[in-house]
């Protein structure tokens, strides 16, 4: 049984020879950040929210090929690495008809593209994450914007989602994706309120004042690739 | 694709196999072997399984491609039976947000879960995957034979 060459058919690192392609960098905060939060899927304290920005800016991007594959099980990333710079600042509440915003896209060598390290850091005016949008309860309407000036250091696994992301091969694109969940910040009301994501999240009462407010990132746990974690450290 | 499914299929092949040749109505033929299974099972750091997660397996040779689809059984667990292909394969577990990927490698030797992650220090809810048999699929479905030929001759 399995007499095939072993080696050969493992193909996380790139064989010699091999074509490059390109390899594009997303970010998406799903529907919750194009369609907000609507019942079922209100904030865990239920309010509803509607978003008109999500100002998100990224920075230090960089794509990795990792043997053995990274975890996401500490702050450091071993492998060959695809650096895309940054800083990108994008809306991730207007994003392209796919519900993703293109931060950048660069050559790459042939290979499987199996963890990603981003910054969350602050842009010019001085925030990381700005949300900005209308909540909704019990019939009063609080016109809100959140923003948050924290540095968050990202340190992925590979792309988890319907699709495998990340395989660059014969000269054909491939791309990833940061992905912010946004219900690690507000909570869902449709999960149980003792749920490890509904202790952490913030909710929106604390916000019902409405106008600009400041917040904290910590603890939050915003950052994946599509459903698979990251290791994640304040900077 | 599940623990049960693949448990009982391989048990009709098996049965199907022992049976006599009359049983065979309408010139139907099975045939059946025993054959080597891996077997994981993914859970929370909390220790609670991922009950009915989906899971997706990618073949070495084919590594952006699905190979398979499945759903975990009540305790997390996941059985599948891999192709004679020598190398890496990948299952993905994911539930309500959550996902893990582990990798086996398979050669002529037993199979090596590559990596899984390990839980880290903020207050995330992680998943991992472990490699809990290989092969076991096989011996349950030798005591399902033996016990079906000890029913037949009661």
């Amino acid at each position: 049984m399995f007499k095939a060459v072993f080696a050969a058919s493992c193909l996380l690192i790139a064989p010699l020879g091999a074509q490059a392609g390109t390899l594009a960098i997303f970010a998406s905060g799903e529907e919750l950040a194009t369609e907000g939060f609507n019942a079922p899927h209100l904030t865990r304290d239920g309010w509803t929210l509607e978003f008109s920005r999500i100002l998100a800016t990224f920075d230090q991007v960089t794509a990795w090929q990792t043997e053995p594959p990274f975890m996401a099980d500490g702050p450091h990333i071993d492998g060959a690495a695809l650096a895309f710079g940054g800083p990108f600042t994008v809306d991730l509440a207007n994003p392209d008809t796919q519900g993703r915003v293109a931060l950048a896209s660069l050559a790459a060598p042939a290979g499987h593209y199996n963890a990603l390290s981003w910054a969350l850091v602050p842009d010019a005016s001085g925030y990381a994450l700005l949300l900005e949008g209308v909540a909704r309860k019990d019939g009063q309407d609080v016109a809100f914007t959140l923003r948050s000036a924290d540095r968050v250091v990202h340190a992925c696994g590979e792309y988890l989602g319907e699709a495998r992301k990340g395989i660059v091969a014969d000269g054909r694109a491939a791309d990833l994706e940061i992905t912010l969940h946004l219900d690690h910040l507000f909570g869902r009301a449709d999960k149980a309120a003792e749920d490890a994501m509904n202790l952490a999240a913030l909710g929106f009462d604390a916000f019902a004042a409405g106008g600009v407010q400041d917040i904290s990132l910590a603890g939050l746990h915003i950052g994946h690739v599509g459903e698979g974690h990251c290791h994640v450290a304040a900077q | 694709m599940s623990r049960r499914s693949n448990l009982a299929a391989l048990a009709l092949g098996m049965a199907a196999a022992v049976a006599p040749h009359s049983v065979f109505a309408h010139g139907a033929v099975m045939t059946a072997e025993p054959t080597q299974a891996i077997r994981l099972q993914a859970r929370y750091d909390t220790g609670e399984p991922m009950a009915q997660a989906q899971v997706i397996i990618y073949a070495p040779n084919t590594p952006s491609e699905i190979w398979g689809r499945g759903v975990t059984d009540r305790d997390g667990r996941f059985d599948f039976i891999p192709e004679d292909i020598a190398g890496r394969w990948s299952v993905q577990v994911r539930q309500a947000g959550h996902g893990v990927m582990a990798h086996v490698d398979i050669s002529d030797a037993a199979p090596v879960l590559v990596a899984t992650p390990q839980q880290d220090t903020w207050a995330q809810r992680m998943v991992m995957i472990a490699l809990v048999a290989w092969g076991g699929l096989g011996t349950a479905l030798f005591a399902l034979r033996k016990k079906g030929r000890s029913d037949a001759s009661a």
